[in-house]
């Protein structure tokens, strides 16, 4: 069945064909490093307090920080080896998080697993939620929102598509591509366990198709299930939720309201695979596939455990090829500025881009002249333009009227925009301040 | 190693206001060449004098009240391009001085600069032109190249009714200085819409209701797209974004809107063309069309109130 | 009480109110107020002080009966009351017009009559002449109404100047000037307002910054 697009939406750096080229025909390469940072905060929620100290032994696997509150995971080690330091970092969110540093003894000695089976049919649909928890999986396409959270649906809400997102619409990065290419057989058990878990008949595998070869090997592991794999046109943003699911089942998520509101719910394809290893291997969430690209010797993907720094993996990826000039965590449409190389990875890091000092200038903005690019852009059909208008005037009120509360931070009209103007920013920073009035 | 910190989206496109006023520029150019071939000296002397004004009156105005100086972004250059083929070959130099002067210092700087006009610029000067000094603005006279002296006055094939096709495609008529070669028009639109600088609406809507209501006010619809201004200002004027609306519903009714004032008056008004008024009045309204047409939100219902 | 106040009033304050009604309290550039024969008859300059003067003297006439009146008309009638002090002026200044000035009256054609609703007029009997001592009340009629002809006589010159090339009637230009006829027509007549309004404002507070300074 031919899926419709949906409307706006751009195509970032088309001509480079979104800055993939470079990394997303390298085979995933494996690399584990000395030194493993682990913030306490890698989920929405609550961070999780430390309950190893310094100069404990820790096995893999092994649970170093207890989950706070009702959004809480645990959080787990991903290399055996001794704790060097608990201490505060100042990382990519603002303010500073917990930090468990590991020294790797590359023993890689495992805690003992506990799977819940090896085939979908023996495992009991009850266990997989709890497990799914234990394993401190959180949303690894970004958003870092705790899956079993998003897995528990609530009285009067039903859930009837489960969508794996392969889309991966960022520019620069490949590491979901690289993962349907290489595991896609784990990317479907993780969705075939989450249908059951969630008795949900309907699942659908969306990859873009920029991705053909990824296609065929998904479309191959999912040909004896009757999980659909769908193609949808390659255009930013598609990978996010509410555009998928307006594409694939048709209905909007209605404004203030989450996705099973829809009666949908969208996983990244790495959450699948990473659901699969907890509940076939009984594998805590402790390494992903990251891309590393720009001005690197070797860009490519690397699979990594939880919590490696960015500058060994540089040094794995054959060094930095010229001046650098800015670290962006995450893809160019809505990664975040790194301070420093000595940012680690996270369960949420999708991959690093390294920009050369020519591409790291900013423009300073200039007026608005109306051209409506961004009014055209926009996947939610707000007016950008106006909302920053409104938002550096202060009136927050009318911009609440004017539907803020609905924009997705995409970066869409600020991309489009001709006058260079910051409408992203000042939308995001609004955001902030209502955030604050509400919690007073 | 000292980093750069920004926030997303960290890649942004490659078109900035200067490339698309460079972009317009560039697609007047045919127009301008064909000017310059029609109407000899004059024209050449007319066009730098409009675009000088423009460029300096906009500098003064700046220097004036201690704003940051845009002349580099191209704007006034175009308003000054565009405000000189907007007048007749005829039209003494004072003529394009002035009006390149009220057009940036009145219409768009006493409005808010760049993004602040609430009538297209050129428009606005060749409006207020042709109220101040009527029978300068409505001599034309035959194309006569660089033999000045042999042109004669005579009426603009709008008002004759009475030339053929291909005369007015190629553009060897009376008229204003970039109204006259159609071809050289069309060439300029196709490089706006292949750069996608503009989009096809105005343009083709623009001219398909001016034809259609030409048909039911009884002239010939095609001759009514050829003859006068309307393709220059279906082309170059009408799109300017900042009195242009911003949603395909808004540009529908926008276009739709200045066709029926042209034909309405031509037919029933004083002036023989209708161009100028017909655009300056749907600018106007574009505020209000561009607040009444705004689409519907995701995840909204449709017919929730903005605002 | 309110007697003893008005009996204390010395002659300086009376100058004080009239230059008020010329620069500080300008109506045309201050006020704002009795724009629509501002723009109408403002295209030539001796329109211009002709319903100037028309109007002063209705202003000085109405400012003066209304002040006299002003304890005995209750306050619940006094703009219907008002008016009809004020038609009684514009009808004998209209008489007076038709009888000795034809060309001016006919120059000035409707707008004489519509001194009545020229909200200067109003606007002092109401602010000022209902307030204040008769005396008092025909300086700020005298002040208010110079301030108006001073207003349309400036913005008359300049609209007959640029759109005829004339100033009450004597050619400055010469032959060779191809008049703006912009200006003569009510757009002209807004843009001129505009503008000299933005010049006078720029001034002004050019004046209060420096005096600020200081």
């Amino acid at each position: 069945m031919q899926y419709k697009t949906f409307k706006g939406g751009i195509h970032p750096l088309a001509r480079e064909k979104g800055g993939k080229t470079a990394s997303k025909d390298v085979s995933t390469k494996e690399f584990i490093s000395d030194t493993v940072i682990i913030p306490m905060s890698m989920h929405i929620g609550a961070p999780s307090k430390p309950c190893v100290n310094k100069g404990d032994y820790v096995k893999v696997g092994q649970v170093i920080g207890e989950p706070q509150g009702g959004l809480g995971l645990p959080v787990h080690a991903s290399v055996s080896g001794t704790v060097i330091s608990i201490d505060q970092k100042s990382l990519l969110s603002p303010g500073q998080v917990t930090c468990i540093t590991i020294q790797n003894d590359f023993k890689d000695e495992w805690v003992e697993t506990k799977p819940l089976g090896s085939t979908i049919e023996e495992i009991d649909p009850k266990e997989i939620i709890p497990a799914i928890k234990n394993a401190g999986i959180a949303g690894m396409g970004g958003a870092s929102f705790p899956t079993h959270i998003k897995l528990s649906v609530r009285e009067g809400q039903h859930c009837d598509t489960i969508i794996a997102n392969g889309c991966e619409c960022e520019t620069f990065l490949t590491a979901d591509n690289r993962l349907m290419i290489e595991e896609p057989e784990k990317v479907v058990n993780g969705l075939l366990i989450v249908l059951k878990a969630m008795n949900v008949t309907r699942g659908v595998i969306a990859i873009e198709s920029n991705k053909p070869e990824a296609i065929k090997k998904i479309k191959n592991a999912a040909k004896s299930t009757n999980i659909e794999v769908v193609v949808l046109k390659t255009k930013y943003p598609q990978g996010g939720e509410k555009q998928l699911i307006q594409v694939i089942t048709g209905k909007e998520v209605p404004t203030g309201k989450l996705p099973i509101d829809a009666n949908t719910i969208v996983l990244n394809v790495g959450t699948c695979k990473a659901i699969r290893d907890a509940i076939f291997e009984g594998r805590p969430l402790i390494d992903r596939i990251t891309t590393v690209t720009g001005i690197v010797n070797n860009p490519g993907n690397l699979k990594v455990r939880i919590g490696t720094i960015l500058a060994d993996m540089v040094g794995e990826c054959g060094g930095y090829s010229g001046e650098v000039g800015k670290i962006v965590s995450g893809g160019g449409m809505t990664g975040l500025s790194c301070p420093n190389e000595d940012i680690p990875v996270l369960k949420a890091t999708s991959g690093f881009v390294i920009y050369p000092t020519a591409k790291s200038i900013s423009l300073a903005e200039e007026p608005c002249i109306r051209c409506g690019r961004c009014v055209e852009a926009c996947p939610l059909r707000l007016d950008p333009y106006l909302l920053k208008n409104l938002c550096d005037a202060g009136k927050i009120e009318e911009a609440k009227l004017n539907n803020i509360m609905d924009c997705c931070f995409c970066g869409t009209c600020s991309y489009v925009c001709p006058s260079k103007r910051w409408i992203t920013v000042s939308i995001k920073n609004t955001r902030e301040i209502m955030k604050k009035e509400v919690k007073k | 190693m000292n980093l750069r910190m920004s926030t997303a989206p960290h890649i942004k496109s490659s078109d900035t206001t200067s490339s698309l006023m460079r972009n317009v520029i560039i697609a007047l150019i045919p127009c301008t060449m064909a000017s310059i071939y029609f109407f000899g000296l004059n024209a050449i002397i007319l066009i730098l004098v409009s675009i000088a004004s423009a460029v300096l009156s906009e500098f003064i105005f700046e220097k004036l009240s201690h704003k940051k100086v845009t002349i580099n972004d191209g704007s006034a250059f175009l308003t000054g391009l565009l405000l000189a083929l907007n007048i007749p070959s005829s039209a003494p130099w004072w003529i394009a001085l002035i009006g390149s002067a009220f057009a940036i210092i009145i219409v768009k700087q006493l409005f808010g600069g760049l993004g602040g006009n609430f009538i297209n610029p050129a428009l606005g000067a060749r409006g207020m032109l042709v109220v101040s000094w009527a029978s300068i603005m409505t001599t034309f006279t035959t194309p006569t190249g660089f033999a000045a002296a042999d042109a004669v006055t005579s009426a603009t094939p709008l008002a004759t009714n009475s030339a053929d096709y291909t005369t007015l495609l190629f553009g060897n008529i009376p008229g204003t200085m970039g109204e006259t070669s159609k071809i050289m028009i069309l060439l300029g639109l196709a490089f706006l819409l292949i750069t996608r600088t503009i989009k096809w609406r105005i343009p083709v809507v623009t001219l398909a209701s001016t034809a259609f209501f030409s048909f039911i006010f009884g002239s010939d619809p095609l001759y009514a797209v050829l003859a006068g201004g309307i393709m220059f200002g279906a082309v170059f004027m009408a799109t300017d974004y900042v009195t242009s609306p911003m949603t395909a519903a808004g540009q529908y009714i926008y276009s739709v809107g200045i066709g029926l004032l042209v034909v309405i008056i031509r037919v029933f008004g004083n002036y023989p063309e209708g161009v100028t008024f017909a655009i300056i009045l749907m600018n106007v309204v574009t505020g209000l069309i561009d607040k009444y047409c705004r689409e519907r939100v995701y995840g909204h219902s449709k017919g929730e109130k903005h605002e | 009480m309110v007697i003893q106040k008005e009996k204390n009033m010395s002659k300086k304050n009376l100058k004080g109110i009239f230059l008020n009604g010329i620069l500080d309290e300008n109506p045309t550039f201050r006020l704002v107020l009795g724009t629509c024969p501002t723009l109408a008859v403002t295209t030539s300059a001796s329109n211009g002080v002709g319903m100037g003067i028309a109007a002063t003297i209705v202003l000085m006439g109405s400012n003066l009966v209304i002040s006299s009146l002003r304890n005995f008309i209750p306050k619940k009638v006094r703009i219907p009351s008002f008016i009809v002090i004020i038609c009684m002026f514009v009808t004998i200044v209209q008489m007076l017009l038709k009888a000795y000035l034809p060309d001016l009256n006919d120059a000035l054609g409707v707008f004489i009559p519509l001194i009545v609703v020229n909200c200067i007029i109003l606007a002092r009997a109401e602010a000022f002449a209902s307030k204040n001592a008769p005396l008092a009340s025909l300086t700020d009629g005298l002040g208010m109404g110079l301030g108006f002809t001073l207003s349309l006589t400036l913005m008359g010159t300049i609209r007959e100047l640029i759109g005829a090339g004339t100033i009450f009637g004597v050619t400055i230009l010469g032959a060779s000037y191809d008049p703006m006829k912009l200006v003569t027509v009510p757009a002209g007549g807004f843009l001129t307002y505009g503008l000299l309004l933005g010049i006078i404002n720029a001034i002004t507070n050019k004046k209060k910054n420096k005096k600020g300074d200081k």
